[in-house]
């Protein structure tokens, strides 16, 4: 099973202050040892939402909002994607993270969908779509 | 830039029901067209929160663990799309498709820290040159394995 791990923002990461070096050493390590494993398939680091926007859609009409959005506790500031056997197992390589944010902080983890979550909705054709796009991704990423 | 498309939940994704199959061609359309642009990085959809559980920390230990589900479901995320962009302009009018296709709703658009953001004293070359292995040794992983 593939799992996000979604790393919450706080007062800090949506103030624009940028990590220490030495957390970034030990995110590092950590990041080493998670691709090591063959658990990390992703990660990545998002800008405080002053940076970013918001779309709001309702049929044909549109809104875009540009951030900060105020409720920091529900706003990311980062995530992964994760390869392991079940949530405990991510909840063990939780355990050994270093704390991202240096004080209290909150992690989400959350199953990501595989093809066969999905029903006979999910056609041949299209299953075949998305592996062909799967292999185009990782050709333009190369 | 790298810009990551966050699409929020809502009741329907919340409550675990798997889309039509007309909505999951038409997605399937737009994503295709975005990878053969080149602007698509990746893209997935999460499980409703209801599989998913929390994890507080506090002076480098977890605390607290909470089995999903969770019930600010406007506040949750349901999927994502990350893509590459020479502008806002462009992330717009992929925003704009994205809309078209999903109907309702609300996406949330961040942009990725790269390793030019950070000054090079808490961020050395060296430091961001195993990163950038690190990074290549993920796709070289990638690229061999079958599925994910």
């Amino acid at each position: 099973m593939r799992v996000m791990v979604l790393i919450k923002a706080n007062r800090d990461s949506e103030a624009g202050v940028m990590p220490s070096q030495k957390l970034l050493e030990d995110m590092g390590k950590y990041n080493e040892e998670l691709v090591k494993a063959g658990v990390m398939l992703a990660g990545e680091g998002l800008h405080p939402t002053s940076k970013g926007k918001r779309v709001k859609f309702s049929g044909a009409k549109q809104s875009i909002t540009d951030g900060p959005f105020a409720e920091t506790k529900e706003v990311i500031a980062g995530f992964w994607i994760w390869k392991v056997k079940s949530m405990d197992e991510a909840v063990e390589w939780i355990k050994r993270c270093p704390n991202p944010t240096g004080e209290e902080a909150e992690i989400e983890l959350r199953q990501v969908f595989e093809a066969e979550d999905f029903g006979a909705e999910f056609t041949p054709e299209l299953r075949e779509q998305e592996e062909r796009l799967r292999r185009e991704i990782e050709r333009h990423n190369a | 830039m790298r810009v990551m498309m966050l699409l929020k939940a809502d009741k329907n994704t919340e409550a675990g029901g798997t889309p039509s199959k007309e909505h999951l061609a038409e997605m399937g359309k737009l994503i295709e067209d975005m990878a053969k642009a080149g602007v698509l990085l990746a893209a997935e959809g999460l499980q409703p929160s209801s599989k998913g559980k929390r994890l507080r920390f506090s002076g480098g230990k977890i605390t607290s663990v909470t089995d999903g589900p969770f019930t600010e479901t406007k506040e949750l995320i349901a999927g994502f799309c990350m893509i590459q962009a020479n502008s806002w302009d462009e992330v717009m009018a992929w925003s704009e498709r994205f809309a078209a296709v999903e109907g309702n709703g609300e996406t949330e658009l961040r942009p990725l820290f790269e390793a030019s953001d950070f000054p090079e004293e808490v961020f050395p070359a060296e430091d961001a040159a195993r990163e950038q292995a690190l990074r290549e040794e993920l796709q070289r992983k990638a690229g061999k394995a079958a599925t994910y």
